[in-house]
């Protein structure tokens, strides 16, 4: 109790003191922040964002976008200074411009090397495992996306680790499968195996990538209204007719993802790719041994690999370029059921 | 135009019976409605008609062929489904076409079919829209036609106009009859809505729980119910139920008492049964000559009064102590129709009077129907 009269006395007297000060200081402050501007650059960058965040917001995005372009493009950027050094100066190849011009390597690609063919080959692969993979995934997916079964989580798991398995430990007992001689195969193949065939690298690569395909059209499949299928069943289709007439037409943003993704990832493949033919343009070998084979024994042709190169990415992005819609929405649609 | 004929149709998933023995025939040209609460198992035996599910057991014959083990597409049916159903990526002469398309009839004939359904529909001049562009009544339309055009057996309708407006549902549903009419072909409708089953059928299956209740035409099911449920399913609003005992001179229940001889009845005293009383044909004591032969008066109180314009429903208690159910009509409580003109207030005491021609008799262990009449 004797403590009240203390106690009270200070808060008073503080509460006295403190009072008129903070809004004081406020106002001085107010007034104050023109002069402030003063105390460095830094600072009064700092004080206008805090003041107007959206510019803040704006410079980040710019920054990021910036970052972003550099990392992706200037690769590429640099490949074409590379492919446009002439051959004797490949050894000052300069950071931003070429050291000379000789846009002629893109020329003599072709004609050092068949590389057109090289790129055909890869080409129809790619296709070929696309067309594959989307065929064998659509009735996979169709079967997981649309139908209850007994042991269906189990076989979706199965899927799902054998896409978790290296490709690498595929790779020696597919080589020696590969390498045998089939008689069966004789009348279709000359050696009858099937090294330094397309078939050799097309499928063990749709069986890899296949996998993803599966999820991917499975959640697109699973999302269409079952009356559209009894619909078009009851109009006169097989539960066939109806997955390839309504429900992969309805689902094409998952189709073309999972398309464009095959057959970018079968097109790029450098494993499988690099050791399932001999190299030769005639054996099926693929863009990317025609690349490889700009580096010689005595010197490598760093022009001619970066003009090859450039070539090479051409029929991808170009792909991507026509489908870039149905991806996006794609990507997008798929995670978000409506 | 072919007749439909069920078997012993069942259809058991892993743990329940969707469907239970179904027996059922249905004529050539013939409009039967399915009709049932949710989940009775209604969809599910026109999908077995359908061919998209497979029954566990029994048969399905359409036009004399037995089509059980018959995809959809070879059973000569047309299928209107409530989600509607159109080809979202097609527009509605290719919706429309789409069957024809499918089993290769030449161009020529395709576009004089189309043509012909979607005249018969009025979609002319609508072609090419697609059904993202149409109103739900449009969408309904093109379904339609889809189902018309390929000139089924047997057209199929699972609740086509669930999905629509209440305006447009009764418009719809007179346009259904006049199409009947028109195509004079078998139709199986399916709907838990017993006033489209009522206005459109040549009879109504009445479905419960996976079993068949009553097949007839809707008037008998109306007035001569096979048993309890569809006593309380047909009708709106529906009839009143009073549990009791039969005694020596009638029945009795806690509120009620009916004289009538038992014998001529087909029932024996201590049977327990229920009695069941349409709302239309209660009248208040005034009024009794309406009826055509009234039991004696009974003392009611006035609960709730209803006023619907064409007529008043007025809720009755037996008596004042009767606490009004949360849940439906309990014991004790009684519906009834009165003239719009009608005087009397809630809270007022009345006097009513039943007519005997009309009162229903159940067995209240079976369910099953004793008599629709006392007289």
């Amino acid at each position: 109790m004797s403590a009240d009269p203390a106690d009270r006395e200070p808060v008073a007297d503080g509460g006295a003191a403190d009072e008129p000060d903070p809004t004081v200081e406020m106002a001085e402050q107010a007034g104050r922040e023109e002069p402030d501007l003063d105390r460095g650059i830094v600072e009064a960058w700092a004080a206008k964002m805090i003041s107007n965040p959206d510019r803040a917001y704006r410079a980040t995005f710019y920054v990021a976008t910036f970052f972003f372009l550099v990392t992706t493009l200037f690769p590429f950027y640099w490949l074409l200074v590379v492919a446009l050094t002439p051959r004797n100066n490949l050894s000052e190849v300069g950071v931003f411009l070429p050291a000379g011009f000789n846009p002629a390597a893109f020329i003599d690609i072709f004609t050092t090397l068949p590389f057109h063919r090289y790129v055909f080959n890869s080409f129809l692969i790619a296709t070929v495992a696309t067309v594959a993979v989307l065929l064998v995934g659509s009735l996979a997916g169709y079967v997981f996306g649309r139908l209850r079964f007994r042991g269906r989580n189990a076989m979706l798991l199965l899927v799902l680790v054998t896409s978790f398995f290296p490709p690498a430990a595929f790779f020696i007992p597919l080589n020696r499968l590969f390498n045998t001689n089939v008689d069966v195969l004789r009348p279709l193949l000359s050696a009858g195996s099937l090294y330094n065939t397309p078939y050799a690298i097309f499928i063990p690569l749709s069986a890899i990538f296949l996998p993803l395909s599966i999820f991917i059209l499975m959640t697109f499949y699973s999302q269409i209204p079952d009356g559209l299928e009894d619909a078009a069943r009851v109009e006169g289709t097989t539960r066939l007719g109806a997955l390839f007439r309504v429900i992969v037409p309805l689902s094409a943003p998952g189709v073309a993802t999972a398309g464009v993704l095959t057959f970018i990832s079968v097109y790029n493949e450098y494993f499988f790719s690099s050791l399932m033919t001999d190299g030769r343009p005639q054996n099926w070998a693929p863009m990317l041994e025609g690349i490889l084979r700009f580096q010689g024994e005595f010197e490598v042709l760093y022009n001619l690999m970066a003009a090859a190169s450039i070539v090479a990415v051409l029929p991808v992005a170009i792909l991507v370029v026509v489908a870039q819609e149905k991806i996006v929405s794609g990507l997008t649609t798929g995670a978000v059921k409506e | 135009m072919a007749s439909v004929k069920l078997e012993g149709i069942t259809k058991r998933y892993e743990d329940v019976t969707a469907v239970d023995d179904m027996n059922l025939e249905i004529e050539d040209g013939e409009f039967v409605t399915f009709v049932g609460p949710s989940g009775c198992g209604k969809s599910t035996t026109m999908e077995t008609i359908a061919g998209l599910t497979l029954p566990t057991e029994g048969t399905v014959e359409i036009g004399g062929r037995d089509v059980t083990d018959l995809p959809p597409k070879d059973r000569g049916i047309s299928m209107v489904f409530q989600n509607i159903a159109l080809f979202p990526h097609m527009d509605v002469y290719d919706n429309i076409s789409f069957g024809l398309r499918l089993r290769k009839y030449d161009q020529e004939e395709i576009d004089r079919r189309v043509e012909e359904a979607a005249d018969i529909v009025q979609l002319e001049g609508m072609m090419d829209r697609m059904p993202s562009e149409m109103s739900g009544g449009q969408r309904q339309r093109v379904a339609i036609a889809r189902a018309i055009v390929r000139n089924p057996d047997a057209f199929l309708m699972d609740e086509p106009l669930a999905n629509l407006d209440a305006e447009l549902r009764v418009h719809m549903r007179t346009q259904l009859q006049r199409l009947h009419r028109q195509l004079d072909t078998t139709i199986v409708y399916v709907t838990h809505d017993q006033a489209q089953a009522m206005t459109m059928s040549d009879r109504i299956a009445v479905i419960n729980s996976g079993v068949l209740q009553q097949v007839a035409p809707p008037l008998e099911c109306y007035n001569e119910p096979a048993n309890r449920f569809v006593a309380g399913f047909i009708g709106s609003p529906a009839m009143n139920f009073v549990e009791g005992e039969v005694v020596d001179g009638g029945f009795e229940s806690q509120y009620t008492q009916i004289d009538f001889d038992p014998a001529t009845h087909g029932v024996t005293p201590g049977q327990e049964i229920t009695v069941g009383i349409r709302p239309e044909d209660v009248f208040l004591e005034e009024d009794s000559r309406k009826a055509a032969s009234p039991t004696k008066a009974f003392d009611a109180v006035v609960d709730v009064i209803e006023p619907m314009g064409k007529e008043v429903n007025a809720y009755l208690l037996f008596d004042r102590d009767v606490e009004a159910s949360a849940e439906g009509r309990g014991e004790g409580q009684l519906l009834i129709n009165l003239a719009p003109d009608t005087e009397i207030a809630e809270g007022d005491d009345v006097r009513i009077v039943i007519d005997r021609e009309n009162i229903h008799l159940f067995d209240r262990a079976s369910g099953d129907a004793i008599t629709h009449s006392l007289e």
